[in-house]
């Protein structure tokens, strides 16, 4: 009995703890990101090559023939048979749909390894792109679609499996006797290169233009056509590496009082370090398997996150799971519906108003590097 | 340096604890034995086999020139780095063998320069120290609580607790650190110069805290400083270091003589005796001709400003 009411107190303390860090500017950054995705979502929905007009759009979203039916959902979550659906319900349900709620998870995953990427190697310039790891698993996803395409429900354990290689050549080429932010992000630039110059390579062995098109694409990172099955490929890494970054935030916020501090007060520094690495790489390369490389994207949510509600791991990386998919879902607005009927992919758009508001952080931070 | 090492009130020397019965080592809380440490990429050990004992709730200070293996030698005994040769224990037990949790809850160090993100306020900078008591998915106890509040207590940052780090003077980020390490609520402290680089009010403010911590509790602590004055006045005991080799050990009085400054400083120095412990007079650097009158190339002068200000 006692026990119990420990266990209660023990778990009412842990949420108290969290709430906690639930304060103003973080509480309205969330809502904030919520009524963006929200928006930008109903946009997405509403127009396209079928229009129909936003009241329509809000009728087939909450359509309750979807809602009430467990055909429907099954299908969603496992991809069984659809049942019979007016059509435009079936439009946004099966087409639209799918498309914003894939940007939402490549927008956690990216921000949120990003974010991990940042205090691991107590870096601001780092992120998946420039530590390899996107170069990578870019790679292996590649090679995957090119030569195997028969192994596509397994394209994030490929892409893991590549990121993390790539991720350990960048650290191993920067190790000296520990490693600096400017060696790191010059070993990243080296290891892009390569791995860039290799996915280029891969071109030549594809058999048609339609596939050359469509990993060119996907280079760029593009949410073009994915259905309910990147859906289904994605989620459940997504889930893991969220809650596995969430649990590890005060290892993180450790971290950050550098390796000595950490490792006088008890951390295995190398083991923490190279857990909370495998759950980053898991997370980028779950977006990068769906979505392909969107670049500058891991790199700058962090950054905005961190302005807004400062440098505790609990508090930014939440901050990172709500911003992080309404930027996403917002750019993939932008890259589908602003050129209409022409689409870009939504890389083009990350890259593009992405890397000026780097430079505008660089120019308004006295010194950049170090966390 | 023999006469140094020579005492008249029952100190253990270098050859005593070299030698010392296995009982006697038990006793003490943190030993470095015959330890060898050097750093990856350099040939030649800093410190090549010495031996130190900390004396039981006691303050050792650690003290010599720059580049004399002071600091070298606190991490070692912190398992910071580790050693070539020789052991260190803890309790009685070869640190190598201790979980570094388990390590951490009995000995704490404050390293000589530490960074923390701006933004983080003391507090949960001061929680940070409950580090190694907490599990991976624990929530915060009334321990730790009780711990953070003690220990912001002691270092007397109540004042501070809701300011943000990268706010503070240096004095004051110091203190924040101070009670970081005191939240750890171990049995040993170690502190590397935690009194360099700050104002005289805050120096003295550090060595009030390492007072009260000695009057009050258990606790044991090596401290190393800079200032050879600062540590006769602090310490119950001394050991000095030149060139990674312990030349003298013992109370302040047998350690600081005119002999040790010259030799192990190359000052020449006037020692008084005061109620405060031995008082240092710098009167000038000693050159190994010995012809100049005064020093122009070390940082000696400095040093000696330092004392005559205070």
């Amino acid at each position: 009995m006692a026990s119990e009411t420990r266990g209660a107190t023990d778990a009412w303390s842990r949420a108290r703890s969290w709430l906690g860090t639930l304060d103003g500017s973080l509480f309205g950054l969330c809502v904030a990101s919520v009524a963006v995705a929200f928006g930008a979502g109903l946009l997405q929905v509403s127009f396209g090559a079928y229009s129909m007009t936003i009241l329509e759009a809000w009728q087939a979203v909450f359509d309750p023939k979807v809602w009430f039916s467990v055909q429907a959902w099954q299908s969603f979550f496992f991809g069984a048979e659809l049942p019979e659906l007016p059509k435009r319900t079936l439009i946004v349900w099966n087409i639209r749909m799918p498309r914003v709620i894939v940007a939402v998870l490549a927008g956690i995953c990216l921000a949120v390894s990003g974010a991990i990427f940042q205090a691991v190697t107590r870096n601001e310039l780092a992120s998946p792109f420039v530590l390899g790891v996107s170069s990578g698993a870019g790679l292996t996803v590649l090679l995957t679609l090119v030569l195997f395409s028969s192994l596509a429900p397994f394209l994030p354990l490929f892409a893991a499996v590549g990121g993390s290689i790539a991720f350990l050549l960048v650290y191993m080429i920067a190790w000296k006797g520990g490693t600096s932010p400017v060696r790191l992000v010059l070993a990243g630039v080296i290891v892009n290169m390569v791995f860039t110059s290799l996915q280029r390579g891969l071109f030549f062995f594809a058999d048609d233009l339609g596939v050359v098109q469509s990993a060119l694409a996907w280079i760029t990172g593009s949410l073009t056509g994915v259905g309910w099955e990147e859906f289904r490929i994605a989620i459940i890494p997504t889930l893991a590496a969220t809650l596995l970054a969430l649990a590890g935030a005060r290892q993180l916020n450790l971290l950050l009082l550098g390796e000595e501090t950490a490792s006088s007060l008890g951390m295995s520094v190398e083991r923490v370090r190279f857990m909370l690495s495998g759950v980053a790489i898991l997370a980028a390369s779950t977006a990068i398997s769906v979505a392909g490389i969107i670049g500058f994207f891991g790199l700058v949510v962090p950054h905005i996150v961190r302005l807004i509600v400062g440098s505790d791991y609990r508090r930014l990386l939440i901050g990172c799971v709500f911003v992080g998919p309404a930027l996403m879902v917002v750019a993939d607005v932008g890259a589908r519906l602003a050129l209409n009927p022409a689409q870009v992919p939504v890389g083009v758009v990350t890259g593009v108003v992405g890397g000026p508001y780097f430079l505008y952080l660089m120019r308004r931070q006295e010194q950049m590097g170090e966390i | 340096m023999s006469q140094n090492n020579t005492n008249s009130d029952g100190i253990a020397t270098a050859n005593d604890i070299a030698a010392g019965s296995q009982s006697g080592r038990r006793d003490r809380p943190l030993v470095g034995d015959d330890v060898v440490l050097s750093y990856s990429g350099t040939d030649d050990p800093v410190i090549d086999g010495e031996s130190i004992a900390a004396e039981p709730g006691a303050v050792t200070a650690l003290v010599g020139p720059n580049g004399s293996g002071k600091s070298t030698l606190l991490k070692g005994l912190a398992n910071q780095l580790e050693p070539d040769a020789g052991s260190v224990l803890l309790d009685g037990q070869d640190i190598q063998t201790l979980e570094t949790k388990a390590i951490a809850r009995k000995l704490g160090l404050l390293s000589q320069e530490s960074t923390s993100p701006n933004s983080i306020s003391v507090e949960d900078l001061v929680y940070h120290g409950r580090y190694p008591h907490r599990g991976f998915f624990d929530s915060v106890t009334e321990e730790d609580e009780a711990a953070v509040e003690r220990a912001i207590d002691l270092a007397g940052c109540g004042h501070l607790r809701e300011r943000e780090v990268g706010s503070l003077s240096g004095g004051q980020k110091q203190l924040a650190w101070i009670a970081m390490v005191l939240a750890q609520d171990t049995d040993v402290l170690l502190l590397d110069e935690p009194t360099t680089f700050l104002d005289l009010h805050h120096q003295l403010e550090v060595m009030e805290i390492i007072e009260t911590l000695r009057d009050e509790s258990e606790i044991t602590i090596v401290v190393v400083l800079h200032d050879i004055e600062q540590a006769a006045r602090l310490a119950d005991r001394m050991v000095a270091l030149n060139d990674g080799e312990i030349q003298a050990r013992g109370p302040p009085e047998a350690v600081v003589t005119e002999q040790l400054l010259a030799d192990v400083f190359e000052i020449e120095a006037e020692v008084s005796a005061t109620p405060h412990g031995p008082r240092v007079n710098p009167i000038r650097a000693r050159h190994d001709g010995d012809e100049h009158t005064t020093g122009d190339d070390t940082a000696e002068p400095d040093r000696a400003e330092e004392v005559v200000a205070e």
